[in-house]
């Protein structure tokens, strides 16, 4: 067994408190969590802020060079089974991660004291945010595929805890089941890769597959690949394993900004950029993944126009931007895709959590058409959003300009004309659907008192609707503004939000290159027939037009003079294909739930009642004649005894009689 | 001295046996169905005697000396059985005893 060759091996106590303290702050929470009471924000806060001081001092160990192409550190913490070893694995890609997980993740805990307060559960809430961050970084932090596993299906657990956090919510208890049992499908595919690799190789360490990824076989290779992305497509919402992120929703907004957003849908992301030896190696995976993403990238920038719940929108712009990401890791442009996932951790998160802003301040309204004109009402989040918004529509100078036009080039650079195309077109769509929400929601007077019925909106809990009764007791109904630690937290993140970007300007020679060198295979572009100039001048036209559009549909003076009515008439004239979501849903259901539930009936219904119960009952009824039979010899009577015995005993003579005479 | 033919030894032997049975099938007096069976033992020591007397050897006395011991042991105890139904039965109607009927 080769000994693999990623990270200086030695010990750093530095990654090891990174990688326990969240889950020493779960223990403690979940523990003492009614005894702590107030108290179990702050220290739920302090794990995870503690962890990214931790994961900063690490920087130096995780960006080293050392002996024989060994790229950050490595530290070994059990050996098992001779391919099992475990240890934690820090590189500039899991350094990268851990830094959002950790930054992003204790701005968000932060923001959380203010949005869960008064809930009933709130150290639980703050025992689940932790255990997520622990689960994601046992995810990042594994120098093995086992590792991995086990921290993949820990962040979907965790998912699923803060999915159905409000659980007297049914629907969201729903959409906690549907996220787990779309995750489980992922989970089954990379412990299928795991079955592959092993047997190809011997080892699960991600040293020692990368090292035979060559001996694998085209055959083996790709279906490795497609059973990791498999994973990677369900936990990164790609097409058609995606169903499960919009409903994901109904978790609370700070979930929704670290997990749905920033940190867990983007572990696909991380999956890929890890394998980039494999995926290197197969131009069909190459294929395949990128095609997944782009589509994705396409569908969810296209399902983002007809959305009216403002996390919804975001949802479809989540799946939408991580399609970009997919897209970019999938054909070999592993730098542009990570980049868009670093850009898009912070705008995201920022998005995320300044439309918490909103609806914590309108009692729990997510319905941006009775939002309306809140730019006066609530300037801070009013600048939180546009910044966003600007930063996601690609903006030049914010951050997601650099990382969106890396991602659409880097498709032309790798050979795929078509990619590059859907990329420009989603990155039109998108500016146009996120223009729509900030307009919608900011500008114009406020609709909060209108009758539903005028605004289009026929039945609130199909349209989505959160209510200030549902759910959520600790709020007193009331719109309030929020406190200073929800407004900090947002505040910071505007920064990386709007100049992030800068560090991957200078192409070669930018940090972002400088900290990346020796990770990603080594790849020379040939000459690109645009050039990287020009395809920014298109996608910067493509987005104006979007974004100009959405302006002359509801920020023109006539239109929101009668907002209400054209809100009326858009939600009345949706095509039946985009509130049905272009029936994703219903396929599935058709497709697999109701074979499922076929067969669940088969057997129910006949299977099991006639065939394997039925067998058992035959047994107990056999048993029991037989037991009448003999039963009924045993009269009690001495005289039938002994007349058994004669009858016995005329047998013997009668056969020794028949057999003598035979003979 | 007279010869008698083993058939009318086995002839007699199995008649007296299978009034053994008779009276053990057909009567209920537990006193009665001893003595029938008193009877098949001997039916059986006549044969053994007759065949020993036959077959000139003392076989056949030493079986019938053992079949006498087993019945006089067999008699014991069936009439102990009969002592204690009786205390409690109050009666010798061996069809009224049918306590262990399934």
């Amino acid at each position: 067994m080769i000994h693999h060759t990623m990270g200086v091996d030695g010990s750093y106590p530095f990654l090891l408190a990174v990688w326990l303290l969240p889950l020493l702050g779960a223990i403690l929470l979940w523990a003492f969590g009614p005894q702590l009471g107030r108290l179990g924000g702050p220290l739920g806060c302090a794990a995870v802020g503690l962890a990214f001081v931790f994961t900063v001092l690490s920087w130096g160990a995780g960006t080293q060079h050392g002996a024989g192409g060994a790229l950050g550190a490595h530290q070994l913490l059990v050996s098992w089974l001779p391919g099992f070893d475990f240890g934690l694995l820090l590189d500039p890609l899991a350094l990268l991660w851990a830094l959002i997980i950790t930054g992003v993740g204790f701005l968000i805990h932060v923001y959380s004291i203010g949005y869960m307060d008064g809930d009933r559960a709130f150290a639980r809430f703050f025992a689940y945010l932790n255990f997520f961050v622990f689960a994601m970084l046992t995810l990042v932090l594994s120098d093995n595929f086992v590792g991995l596993l086990i921290g993949w299906g820990l962040v979907g657990l965790a998912s699923y805890f803060l999915i159905g956090f409000w659980i007297e919510k049914p629907s969201a208890v729903a959409a906690a089941r549907k996220a787990f049992v779309l995750n489980v499908v992922g989970d089954v595919g990379i412990m299928f890769a795991i079955f592959v690799m092993f047997a190809a190789t011997g080892s699960t360490a991600f040293g020692d597959v990368f090292a035979h990824a060559g001996s694998f076989g085209t055959t083996a290779l790709l279906t490795v690949c497609v059973a990791l992305f498999v994973g990677a497509a369900a936990k990164s919402a790609q097409i058609p394993l995606h169903t499960w992120l919009p409903d994901a929703m109904e978790g609370p907004t700070p979930v929704s900004a670290l997990i749905h957003a920033a940190t867990m849908v983007t572990a696909g992301v991380y999956l890929i950029a890890r394998c980039a030896p494999l995926w290197s190696q197969s131009a069909d995976a190459q294929l395949l993944v990128g095609t997944i993403g782009g589509l994705t990238a396409l569908v969810g920038a296209i399902l983002g126009v007809a959305q009216w719940d403002i996390k919804r929108i975001l949802a479809y712009s989540t799946m939408s931007q991580i399609g970009y990401m997919i897209m970019g890791v999938g054909i070999g442009a592993y730098e542009g895709g990570v980049a868009h996932f670093f850009t898009h951790a912070f705008f995201k998160a920022q998005l995320f959590l300044g439309s918490g802003l909103i609806i914590h301040a309108l009692a729990n309204e997510q319905d941006v058409r009775k939002m309306g004109g809140l730019r006066k009402k609530l300037p801070f989040a009013f600048v939180a959003m546009a910044t966003g918004v600007l930063a996601i529509c690609g903006i030049p100078g914010f951050s997601g300009f650099f990382s969106k036009d890396q991602v659409i080039y880097g498709a032309l650079e790798h050979g795929h004309p078509w990619l590059y195309a859907v990329g420009i077109v989603t990155a039109g769509i998108t500016a146009y659907y996120m223009c729509r929400m900030l307009f919608v929601t900011f500008l114009g007077s406020y609709r909060g008192d209108v009758d539903p019925s005028d605004l289009g909106m026929r039945h609130p809990e199909l349209a989505g609707t959160a209510h200030a009764d549902d759910g959520h007791d600790g709020h007193d109904g009331h719109a309030h503004a929020p406190a200073w630690y929800m407004n900090v937290p947002v505040g910071i993140l505007i920064v990386p939000t709007v100049l992030i970007g800068w560090l991957m300007f200078g192409g070669e020679n930018s940090p972002w290159a400088h900290f990346f060198a020796g990770q990603f295979p080594v790849w020379h572009p040939g000459a690109a027939p645009i050039s990287e100039t020009l395809t920014t001048v298109i996608v910067l036209v493509v987005v104006v037009i979007g974004i100009g559009l959405a302006y002359w549909r509801y920020a023109t003076a006539a239109a929101l003079a009668d907002a209400i009515p054209r809100l009326r008439e858009e939600s009345i004239r949706m095509p039946a294909v985009l509130t049905n979501l272009f029936y994703f849903d219903a396929a599935i259901d058709l497709l697999f739930v109701r074979p499922a539930q076929l067969l669940g009936t088969v057997f129910g219904r006949f299977l099991d009642p006639h065939v394997i119960d039925g067998g058992v009952r035959d047994v107990a009824a056999g048993a029991r004649w037989l037991g009448v039979l003999t039963r009924s010899f045993q009269t009690g009577l001495v005289r039938a005894y002994a007349l058994f015995v004669v009858f016995g005993a005329l047998l013997f003579v009668a056969y020794y009689a028949f057999a003598g005479s035979i003979r | 001295m007279l010869q008698v033919a083993i058939t009318n030894y086995i002839a007699l032997s199995a008649t007296i046996f299978f009034i053994g049975v008779a009276g053990v099938l057909l009567r209920r007096n537990p006193l009665i169905m001893l003595m029938s069976i008193e009877l098949m033992w001997n039916a059986a020591n006549l044969l053994f005697l007759a065949f020993s007397r036959m077959w000139g050897n003392n076989a056949g006395h030493i079986f019938a000396f053992l079949v006498i011991t087993v019945a006089a042991a067999e008699a014991a105890i069936g009439l102990a059985i009969v002592v204690i139904v009786f205390r409690n039965a109050k009666n010798v109607d061996v069809d009224e005893v049918a306590g262990l009927r399934g």
